[in-house]
């Protein structure tokens, strides 16, 4: 933390978005991964943001940690899967394509924010630099 | 022509050098804090840079060699250090500024 915070709080802000997006990016790869009905399916991950040092005025947000889906997953009849069990189901991911997909647009959107925060604060500070020049 | 010390400019020329005379009305804690305060300004702002440019510098090689884990990481370092050389040199240019307007003033 120096004279540039705002540029350096609204990296950490960036840094989290990218995170985000690696996990939805993450879940969307794994939408039709489809296991064994004994096994556990694929489990969503799912980013929980945290506010470095609330109140302390120090700012800025970090990744606290990541939190995984349900392992049992939804149950999916698909008799000629090779992985199908003697019922013919097989244990697909707990995972919403179109709330992932909403999610990726919220994501990019803050990202972009953040981004658009670092070249307004750039100029700002530049135009301070700036005083009678 | 030959630059001669300012010494002996004196000497040709007669002139005694001026001796005893202590500055009216400045005291000596003024002008130690004047000038600590002013240096001690420039060098932590020079530090400050080279620091903000090490770390652009170190991570430009990480994404030379593909290490780099965060794009912006690397962005972000290189426009803090290119703003805050921008300050040095406005607080450089300044000070120039200000001591050739000193020395410019008609005695």
């Amino acid at each position: 933390m120096g004279i540039f915070d705002a540029i350096s709080i609204a990296g950490s802000g960036i840094t989290v978005y990218r995170k985000w997006m690696d996990a939805i990016s993450d879940n969307i790869s794994n939408v039709n991964t489809v296991t064994r009905t004994s096994q556990n399916a694929f489990q969503a991950r799912y980013v929980e943001a945290q506010a470095v040092g609330y109140g302390s005025g120090e700012g800025g947000v970090q990744v606290a940690g990541i939190r995984l889906g349900d392992p049992r997953g939804q149950l999916r009849y698909d008799p000629s899967n090779p992985l199908a069990d003697k019922d013919g189901n097989v244990r697909a991911p707990d995972i919403d394509l179109g709330s992932q997909m909403t999610q990726l647009i919220m994501a990019q959107r803050g990202y972009q924010a953040n981004l658009s925060v670092v070249d307004r604060a750039k100029a700002a500070y530049e135009a301070a630099i700036g005083i009678g020049k | 022509m030959t630059i001669m010390p300012i010494g002996a400019a004196l000497a040709a020329a007669h002139v005694a050098p001026v001796t005893g005379v202590t500055p009216a009305g400045v005291t000596h804690e003024a002008q130690a804090a004047a000038g600590t305060g002013f240096a001690s300004l420039l060098s932590g702002g020079i530090e400050h840079l080279t620091t903000l440019q090490k770390t652009s510098d170190n991570l430009a090689v990480q994404a030379a060699t593909g290490d780099l884990k965060d794009v912006h990481d690397y962005t972000i370092a290189a426009a803090s250090a290119s703003t805050a050389l921008e300050l040095t040199v406005a607080v450089r240019n300044k000070a120039v500024e200000a001591f050739n307007d000193i020395m410019r003033m008609q005695i």
